[in-house]
């Protein structure tokens, strides 16, 4: 749920109930208002009419004219009694004629003393009715309840689409960032201080982590490059060394071991510069290439090789053209022809074939010893031959993934196949 | 013939001047930029070793000045950077060749005898080694006035193994010049083997005399 979902609802929740809880409460304070003011003109009303009806003492019919006033009038009553009542306010339901219905009214009851004769004097007057009260208010605060609603849902879809808008675009910028992309996260100045802050902050992180990064893909290639020449003085010494005119049987074997162990060096650290390099994004001249016709003429200088071992290489390659990194495809044809020829079984064969944009190369071999996922990890080794760096598919990957082909692997029939789709 | 040896590595300097002495190459060692264009000005190499990277400076300077004063000395680039845009300018530069450490000091001296072959010889040149002559530019081989029919390889092989004449060269050392980076491929030497024995056969049956000798462990010798 989002930020703004969730305080939403919050406030929504909070109104509703708000108002809800205001329908009774204004019911009762209107309602307690309401009589306030009708008793107190009740009271007035009776006052009034002692007063008048203590002007009019001098009348020797005055209980009758009472009376008779009892019968006309509907809003007063005065009857003789025997009780003494004080001024007893109540809310009686009666018959209105005009309206036909039952409606309330307020009633002022109390005995008065006129001319030594106590008398109940009731006085009435129409009150608002409850269920219309109840309508009223409730229709009120429903149109309220809407009215906050729809406001505060467009007032939240305003704000985020305006106010979240910084907020958004660098979340997106974050989902979208890759470490070893060229790029940086661009942000903008935004009038929101905590999005100004939250965007300093990642800007410095993400350049942060760039520079590390950079440094640390510089160190290797920069390490790769010192050892070349260390490797060099080495190999240099122990040609001059091969050429002594004494050396004996067991001296000449250990020279050959030492120069097999620097090739395996110059070898290992070739193939790290060449992760780095393409890591270092070195090779991005791109030119047209003809797949089919590069591939021919790899394998040419491969098959006198092959065939040492007794390897046949068949084909079935139909013309490609890509506009790719020449040096980026040669090695990538390269090292997998490599690694075809060098995991097959004497007398194997290898098929290369490309068709419809995609490059498949079956090797003849028993299963892999090693998982699947880690045969394109640095340094993971299947065979135990010293001439294997652990690198080459390391590199078929990382070429892959620069040029954005796909790579695939299966093995099926007792035969493996490396797939690339360009 | 003179050399000029232009690298700040004090011992691969040696080791490169002292194998290229034994083939009767003179050597002069320049260690830094400034000594290097001092006996540019002063003396005329057939060949100058050129590293890219020195102490105080760039070794294309040092390509830059000699081609701004017209001199014709060949050139091998050697660098630490096999990077494609050294490369690139180098050639662009007028170097003849480029070779990136580390490498074998036969496969060097092979590329010096090449440049300096082409350079003196404006490529119309033959290399005569007693009843052997090599014509480089049909690109025969030819033994007692009979012209052999050697595969590319072998021809390759031979003229590798004239180049580093009386020394021994390693089996890897012929297995990378003949098969550059897949020679990887295996452990094993067979075909270099099967190239070599191919090579003698042929030698000899065109009445050459057995100059290729089998070092036992190491490698071959082209002993005159």
């Amino acid at each position: 749920m989002r930020l703004l979902q969730v305080s939403l609802r919050s406030l929504l929740l909070y109104s509703l109930v708000l108002v809800l809880i205001s329908i009774p409460v204004s019911l009762f304070s209107i309602r307690e208002i309401l009589n306030e003011e009708v008793d107190e003109s009740l009271s007035l009303n009776a006052d009034q009419f002692l007063k008048h009806i203590k002007s009019f003492e001098y009348l020797d019919d005055l209980e009758t004219d009472l009376k008779v006033l009892d019968q006309l009038s509907y809003n007063i009553h005065i009857k003789p009694t025997h009780e003494n009542i004080v001024g007893n306010y109540q809310t009686v339901v009666l018959f209105d004629s005009t309206e036909h219905e039952q409606r309330p009214f307020r009633q002022l009851s109390s005995s008065v003393d006129i001319k030594g004769n106590l008398y109940l004097l009731t006085v009435r007057m129409s009150t608002v009715d409850n269920d219309d009260l109840v309508l009223a208010i409730g229709s009120v605060q429903a149109a309220l309840i809407v009215l906050l609603a729809t406001g505060l849902l467009l007032l939240n879809r305003s704000l985020s689409r305006k106010l979240w808008k910084p907020f958004y675009k660098t979340l997106n910028q974050l989902k979208a960032y890759e470490l070893d992309k060229n790029e940086s996260i661009k942000t903008e100045k935004t009038s929101i201080i905590e999005f100004d802050d939250l965007n300093k902050t990642i800007s410095h992180l993400t350049d942060r982590n760039r520079k590390v990064f950079l440094q640390q893909k510089e160190f290797i290639e920069n390490a790769s490059h010192e050892l070349q020449t260390p490797l060099a003085i080495f190999q240099s010494k122990l040609d001059i060394l091969m050429q002594s005119p004494v050396l004996a049987e067991v001296e000449a074997t250990t020279i050959m071991e030492l120069e097999s162990t620097a090739k395996r060096m110059a070898r290992l650290n070739k193939n790290l510069l060449l992760l780095s390099k393409i890591d270092n994004e070195q090779f991005t001249d791109t030119e047209e290439i003809e797949l089919s016709s590069l591939a021919n003429d790899l394998l040419s200088d491969l098959r006198p090789l092959a065939q040492m071992e007794s390897i046949s290489i068949v084909t079935a390659l139909q013309p490609l053209l890509i506009i790719a990194n020449k040096t980026l495809i040669e090695l990538l044809l390269t090292n997998l022809f490599h690694n075809a020829i060098r995991h097959t079984t004497l007398d194997g064969n290898v098929f290369v074939q490309l068709q419809e944009g995609t490059l498949k190369i079956t090797n003849s071999g028993g299963p892999l010893k090693m998982e699947t996922d880690k045969m394109f990890e640095r340094f993971s080794k299947e065979s135990l031959s010293e001439n294997s760096t652990g690198l080459g598919l390391a590199i078929v990957k990382k070429i892959c993934d620069t040029c954005a082909y796909q790579l695939k692997y299966s093995f099926f029939n007792e035969s493996h196949t490396f797939s690339v789709s360009f | 013939m003179k050399i000029l040896i232009v690298e700040d590595e004090k011992q691969l300097v040696k080791s490169m001047a002292q194998f290229l002495r034994q083939e009767s190459y003179v050597c002069e060692i320049a260690y830094t930029e400034r000594e290097a264009k001092e006996k540019i000005l002063l003396f005329d190499y057939d060949c100058i070793l050129l590293d890219i990277s020195l102490p105080d400076g760039n070794g294309l300077k040092i390509l830059e000045q000699l081609r701004q004063k017209n001199k014709s000395d060949g050139v091998i680039i050697i660098t630490a950077k096999n990077s494609l845009d050294d490369r690139v300018k180098g050639l662009n530069l007028g170097a003849d060749d480029y070779l990136s450490k580390p490498f074998y000091l036969p496969e060097l001296s092979a590329r010096v005898s090449a440049v300096i072959r082409r350079k003196r010889f404006d490529g119309n040149n033959k290399i005569v080694l007693r009843e052997i002559t090599i014509d480089l530019l049909g690109k025969i081989a030819i033994v007692n006035n009979k012209v052999l029919e050697l595969t590319r390889k072998e021809y390759d092989l031979l003229i590798f193994l004239m180049a580093n004449k009386n020394r021994v060269v390693s089996k890897n050392a012929i297995a990378e010049h003949l098969s550059g980076d897949n020679a990887e491929l295996f452990d094993k030497f067979d075909f270099i083997y099967s190239h070599m024995k191919n090579l003698k056969k042929k030698l000899s049956e065109a009445g050459g005399q057995d100059y290729i000798k089998t070092i036992y462990g190491l490698g071959y010798k082209f002993s005159i």
